[in-house]
């Protein structure tokens, strides 16, 4: 069982819970957990969270974004405190989980919430200190979605290339990223180009992750390089 | 919304999977008994019905059926499934 | 031993509802939760037809403007999943598996409703006749939606949800009772939520 030790605010609609969970046994990035929560009645209603924080962190943390008619979102993100409590069960996950140790090159296709797993992946690759080509390509509504905003423009050209897209205008001042849906040109100009055999990892809802990886296959990427975690139609 | 929304993946049922059979077992490829096809189970399409529905992401097929009993779980796998040895 | 409380978790917007309206082990919800064993059929209204056949002694089969010019029905009853949700007050409107059946002389005791993408879910026919089920094709005064079962699903309000088989296409009558998807993977053969009956051994 966890305590919530703290909340933090990324975006107008996510919340980035700080845990304190006796007996961690460490994680590897892009894992996650399982959350049960159980009302004062007996009900009870389970959700997956990927880790956001890197293996290397502190503190176990992760990053829940409110869905509108969700059932356990809007707990999590608008009623729960500090203080709180819930069971949870993890690390899980061997499928869409990364070690600097495999190497690279490493690119990260992420849509909304989808790219709290991959954030998880940065930090790991930014506090193991490693130099393996890592890209990301993240496909947020407006700019005000975008989790780990400022992280994000300090990891970009160091850590790894960073590139955006939003797909609901308009786009902010002085805006150079890109403003629509991805694509096979954008995921092209993103590369890395298949030869290099790049490990992929593609997170979000599930339309976008089937597009994604429908997308990378055909640009020539090997399908069993294409790592994919669907969250669902809305993401929860 | 197309029919491709409403599943999410293999990835979901990793901890239920973990607690039946203590291997990690998203990584594990199977092969499908229709199609041949091979794909980790992480990447198969997870239904929920009145209890998981696992089915192959090339052919649509079953892969795993799991409803959750008060005293345990009634599962059903098909195609082969490729599972590591735990260490 | 009783799991930890989550302070103020209530989950689903749940409903106050007079409690012997509400099975054991159920919860009153006024969403309506979408769930399937696999992805979203997509039949035309063009391509589709209804099918009772099997041990029948005259099948019979109807295109889409043949079904819904049949005799119909508007019902508003209580349904419960197996899942735990119960939602009160649902009106529908489809045909009675009563006049379905009307004249086709049927012998066999069982029937196994069979549906677009390979659904299936058995039932005794005494639980399908005497106005306990229909095949209906409107929720709520509009077209049921394709996420719901539509163009049609079959509706049987006084068993499990999971009987009320979505995306239906025919009734098939059998001497033997052929247990259905779900009732093949854990899932009791009958599925009475009064008696809860919810799994194999139940």
């Amino acid at each position: 069982m966890v305590t919530i030790r703290e909340i933090r605010a990324e975006t107008p609609h996510a919340k980035t819970l700080v845990l304190d969970v006796p007996g961690w046994p460490g994680h590897r990035s892009g894992q996650h957990v399982d959350v049960r929560l159980t009302a004062e009645d007996g009900y009870q209603a389970q959700r997956s969270y990927s880790i956001a924080s890197a293996p290397e962190g502190a503190d176990l943390e992760l990053t829940v974004e409110r869905i509108d008619d969700g059932e356990v979102s809007p707990y999590l993100t608008e009623d729960a405190q500090a203080g709180d409590q819930f069971e949870l069960r993890g690390p899980i996950g061997g499928y869409f989980a990364w070690d600097a140790s495999s190497g690279g090159p490493l690119l990260l296709v992420g849509g909304g919430s989808g790219l709290v797993p991959l954030m998880a992946m940065l930090r790991h690759l930014r506090a193991a200190g490693s130099d393996v080509d890592a890209r990301l390509l993240l496909s947020a509504r407006s700019i005000e979605d975008v989790l780990y905003r400022d992280e994000l423009d300090r990891l970009a050209g160091g850590t790894a290339a960073v590139h955006l897209t939003l797909t609901r205008g308009p786009a902010p001042p002085g805006w150079t990223g890109w403003t629509r849906r991805i694509d096979r040109a954008m995921l092209a100009a993103v590369g890395p180009e298949p030869d290099r055999r790049p490990r992929i990892y593609v997170c979000g809802p599930t339309p976008f992750v089937e597009e994604a990886a429908r997308l990378l296959v055909a640009l020539g990427h090997e399908p069993t390089s294409v790592h994919t975690e669907r969250f669902g139609p809305t993401g929860e | 919304m197309t029919t491709s929304d409403l599943h999410t993946d293999g990835n979901e049922l990793a901890g239920l999977l973990q607690e039946i059979f203590v291997g990690e077992i998203t990584g594990a490829e199977r092969a499908c008994q229709s199609c041949g096809a091979r794909n980790a189970v992480g990447a198969h399409r997870l239904y929920h019905g009145a209890g998981y529905v696992l089915r192959c992401p090339a052919c649509g097929d079953l892969a795993a059926c799991i409803a959750t009993l008060p005293r345990g779980y009634a599962v059903s796998l098909h195609g082969t499934w490729l599972v590591g040895r735990a260490p | 031993m009783t799991p930890p409380i989550s302070r103020g978790f209530r989950g689903r917007r749940r409903s106050e509802v007079d409690a012997d309206r509400l099975p054991p082990g159920q919860y009153a919800t006024s969403d309506f939760p979408v769930l399937s064993a696999g992805p979203t059929p997509r039949t035309s209204l063009a391509d589709w037809s209804f099918a009772v056949g099997g041990a029948i002694g005259q099948a019979r089969s109807w295109t889409w403007d043949e079904f819904t010019a049949l005799p119909a029905e508007t019902v508003t009853v209580d349904i419960h999943c197996v899942t735990k949700w119960s939602k009160f007050d649902t009106t529908w409107t489809g045909v009675p598996v009563d006049v379905l059946l009307e004249g086709t002389e049927p012998w066999g005791d069982f029937v196994v409703a069979w549906c677009d993408g390979g659904y299936t879910t058995n039932l005794p026919i005494a639980e399908v006749t005497g106005g306990r089920a229909w095949v209906a094709y409107e929720y709520g005064g509009e077209p049921l939606d394709a996420e719901h079962g539509g163009p049609a699903r079959l509706l049987v309000p006084h068993l499990y949800f999971w009987k009320s088989a979505k995306w239906i296409r025919g009734l098939n009558l059998s001497a033997e009772d052929e247990p259905g998807f779900w009732e093949n993977y854990g899932y009791h053969n009958y599925g009475d939520p009064w008696k809860e009956q919810r799994y194999w051994g139940d």
